[in-house]
């Protein structure tokens, strides 16, 4: 652990990203504080200083109805993050079960389980989830659920690989010798293998996330005002564009700041835990 | 950033400077929003009307900067109780090359009732039309209609022995009625005719050399009225010179940034206006007193300074009642409608449900961005009077689809909505009348007998004062039972380049008052290429 540690300060692109994202966790978890118009989040409207440029008052300038774009931005992180966090809390989990079970089990348990997951894989990502949410009505909760239907199959597939191949591997073949279920093999002999590449995976994707959720209300499908969300915001203020730059180019920084920062620890992570195993 | 931006505006402005040579019969380059429905029968958009008057001609047209109807096809009418007999004009050709006869018009009449669709049910009141003598038609109306002259602007005539010869496959003996060769193809006696068309791309027309009036030289030689396209590109496009006019779903903020580079804004006005429709069948906008509170909280002066272009041009004026002032009925200009807060918690105080417990659902229509600045404006105005509210962005297929049932249809509906005909009758009957729920236009589900009783009356009256009279009581019930909060008075505005010159849609004395006329290309003037 404090290996890790060290090696993630040592490297200046791993510690850009946890800058990046320690900075946008914190203005999520501290909006309250930090946003100077925290009642901009809401259905705030303000003619007198609507589509300013920006401020020494509004730093990101304001939207079209006056709001501060900088304060809804910070909101708009604790949206996206709430979304990244919920999506891979439970994707992950079902996914590794799949995998787990497919892998060892081997046989019809197998052809069942990778299949379905082939069929989820076959659809694209966003494809599906537009479907879903085309059914569903375009909230927060059911974009979570659109988007975890979309990430499972992946997780499912990468411990599938694992499994397989530490199937064969001594340890579990010792496990099975002295009777151990296959319960015991699977998550206390085979899983604690799998969670460096699933955790690796996971930092990357909460990026991806991110982006796949914005994706969804930049086509409306996701998040609705007047709730703050950097998709939304993008893809109203393109209809702007140029002359009121500021409402698509502070919410896409701020989209990038957040992806770039966890794939640049995912990255990291990736190297440290690949050289560990 | 900053610098970035200012050399791309000293750019954009040098480009739309460069271009203003003689006026001579080039391209005009505009846009509209997908799809352009090329057979008139199916016409009822903005996109459908510009096609509709171009290549389509009717037999009666707007008098230009005043009230009343001209002759156009027609050389004359005269009526007589319920008929209307006109004497066609004997030297009009189709574009085919086919004389003009009555039996054109007749075809023409039957093809869009036994259709169906677009603004056919102007005319569910003609019983018959019959072609008395070659160039003589008429119409026998089943009950009197006062606005059945207004609505011949909307009778696009049908070179019938074209379509004849390109009837496709359907029930009976008529076939498809042509739909599938008209959809793609031109068939009137316009000053336009179709060189291609894709009803989600772009549609090219050139000039009808063979037309019946005299066009001018300066009348555009070829128009490319283009489908969708995105507003930054066609604000990048006019900027650059690539492209004419803009259609009127460009956000106010992106007009400004035009006219301030040296655009032209044109406008149409007086037949319209912005309305947040209230379902009445659901609670608790069962309740008239909460439909009064709504409309008294609404701020309608933010809305009016929401949608200012410039100092001069505004997207609409204030509203003074449920008719558009310019219309039969309309409230004068002293009676604007202002907000009133300290009323409308009084309204809801008398309100027959809790205002703790309203959830108010307010829906804005995807395609049209600006209505979900109304919408965030109206939920903080209900906000100040405690109660909550929630907003809904539908698509416009799904909202048309929606409202077909009540309890689909949400609490709040947003919409922009004009008279076809630029008659009252044609605004009014479609939204009010308890026979006509459940379209688009008719989200309030109002069912009430003393509306339905002056709808009835204004539409039957053949005196003008009698018309006067029956709108402008029907104007006091509408405010009374307040199904609709009146938002403004519009104005259609469009951005344009200065190579085009648009007297219909810039001077008041040759402005038709009707919706999409003044795009009538043969009056347009635009610059060599």
């Amino acid at each position: 652990m404090r290996r890790t540690t060290v090696i993630l300060l040592r490297n200046p692109l791993s510690m850009l990203g946890v800058v990046l994202v320690a900075a946008v966790v914190i203005s999520a978890a501290l909006a309250d504080y930090i946003a100077p118009f925290p009642e901009h989040r809401g259905a705030v409207v303000d003619f007198v200083h609507f589509n300013q440029g920006p401020t020494a008052r509004n730093v990101m300038g304001t939207d079209l109805v006056g709001r501060d774009l900088f304060s809804r931005i910070l909101y708009a992180f604790r949206i996206s993050l709430l979304l990244g966090v919920v999506v891979l809390a439970i994707a992950t989990p079902i996914g590794t079960f799949v995998g787990l079970l497919a892998g060892y089990l081997g046989g019809r348990a197998e052809f069942a389980l990778m299949r379905l997951t082939d069929v989820f894989l076959s659809i694209p990502p966003l494809v599906l989830a537009i479907a879903m949410m085309g059914v569903l009505e375009p909230t927060l909760l059911n974009a979570m659920l659109a988007v975890t239907a979309m990430w499972w199959p992946w997780y499912a597939r990468l411990v599938y690989n694992i499994t397989r191949s530490e199937r064969e591997e001594g340890y579990v073949l010792a496990a099975e010798v002295i009777g151990a279920s296959t319960l015991h093999v699977t998550f206390r002999e085979i899983l604690p293998n799998c969670l460096p590449a699933i955790i690796t995976k996971m930092t990357l994707d909460m990026g991806f996330v991110i982006i796949i959720a914005s994706s969804l209300s930049f086509l409306g499908l996701g998040v609705q005002p007047p709730t703050p969300d950097l998709g939304s915001m993008v893809a109203e203020g393109a209809r702007y564009l140029p002359d009121s730059w500021w409402l698509t180019v502070f919410p896409g920084l701020a989209i990038l700041v957040a992806v770039f920062g966890f794939n640049l620890i995912g990255d990291a992570l990736r190297e440290i835990l690949g050289a560990d195993q | 950033m900053k610098l970035l931006k200012t050399t791309l505006a000293i750019g954009l402005s040098a480009a739309t400077a460069l271009a203003a040579p003689a006026i001579a019969g080039g391209t005009l380059r505009l846009d509209e929003v997908a799809v352009g429905e090329l057979d008139p029968a199916k016409a009822s958009d903005y996109a459908d009307s510009i096609l509709m008057f171009n290549v389509y001609d009717t037999l009666v047209l707007p008098v230009q900067g005043g009230p009343g109807h001209a002759p156009h096809l027609a050389e004359s009418w005269e009526s007589d109780g319920n008929s209307f007999t006109f004497t066609l004009r004997d030297d009009v050709n189709f574009q085919s090359g086919n004389p003009l006869t009555a039996d054109d018009v007749v075809f023409s009449l039957e093809r869009m009732k036994a259709l169906g669709a677009g603004l056919s049910y102007l005319f569910g009141v003609v019983e018959s039309a019959e072609a008395t003598a070659p160039s003589t038609v008429r119409f026998n109306l089943s009950s009197p209609y006062a606005p059945f002259v207004a609505s011949l602007v909307r009778l696009p005539i049908v070179d019938r022995k074209l379509v004849m010869e390109n009837l496709g496959e359907g029930d009976g003996e008529m076939g498809d009625w042509g739909q599938a060769f008209l959809s793609a193809n031109g068939g009137g006696t316009g000053a336009y005719r179709v060189v291609s068309h894709n009803p989600q791309e772009e549609t090219v027309m050139e000039k009808n050399r063979d037309y019946f009036l005299d066009i001018a030289e300066a009348a555009p030689d070829t128009v490319r009225l283009r489908y969708g396209l995105e507003a930054s590109t066609v604000r990048t496009l006019i900027a650059t010179g690539e492209h004419d006019i803009s259609s009127q779903w460009l956000p106010p903020e992106v007009m400004g940034a035009l006219a301030r580079e040296g655009a032209q804004l044109f406008t149409e006005s007086g037949t319209g206006a912005f309305y947040l429709k209230m379902n009445t069948t659901k609670p608790p906008l069962d309740d008239v007193n909460c439909r009064r509170a709504l409309s008294a909280a609404f701020d309608y002066q933010t809305a009016i300074r929401m949608i200012a272009i410039t100092e001069d041009v505004s997207a609409g004026s204030p509203s003074t009642g449920a008719i558009p002032v310019g219309m039969f009925g309309a409230n004068d200009g002293s009676m604007v409608q202002v907000q009133d807060l300290d009323g409308a918690r009084e309204y809801l105080a008398a309100c027959g449900h809790d205002p703790a417990e309203m959830d108010i659902e307010i829906s804005w229509i995807a395609e049209v961005p600006l209505e979900e600045r109304f919408a965030l404006l109206f939920q903080s105005n209900l906000a100040e009077i405690g109660v909550k509210s929630h907003i809904r962005k539908l698509p416009w297929a799904l909202f048309s689809e929606q409202v077909s049932k009540p309890e689909n249809t949400p609490h709040i509906s947003q919409l922009f909505v004009n008279a076809v005909t630029g008659d009252p009758d044609t605004l009014l009957y479609g939204m009010y009348h308890s026979s006509t729920p459940g379209t688009w236009q008719s989200p309030e589900y109002l069912s009430d007998a003393r509306v339905d009783e002056y709808l009835d009356a204004g539409r039957n009256a053949s005196a003008t004062d009698a018309r006067e009279e029956a709108y402008s009581i029907l104007n006091a019930r509408l405010m009374e039972i307040a199904p609709t909060i009146y938002g403004y008075d519009r104005q259609s505005v469009f951005a344009a380049s200065d190579r085009v010159r648009a007297p219909a849609l810039s001077d008041p004395a040759y402005a038709f008052g009707l919706d999409g006329m003044g795009f009538s290309f043969r009056l347009m003037e635009v610059a060599e290429d």
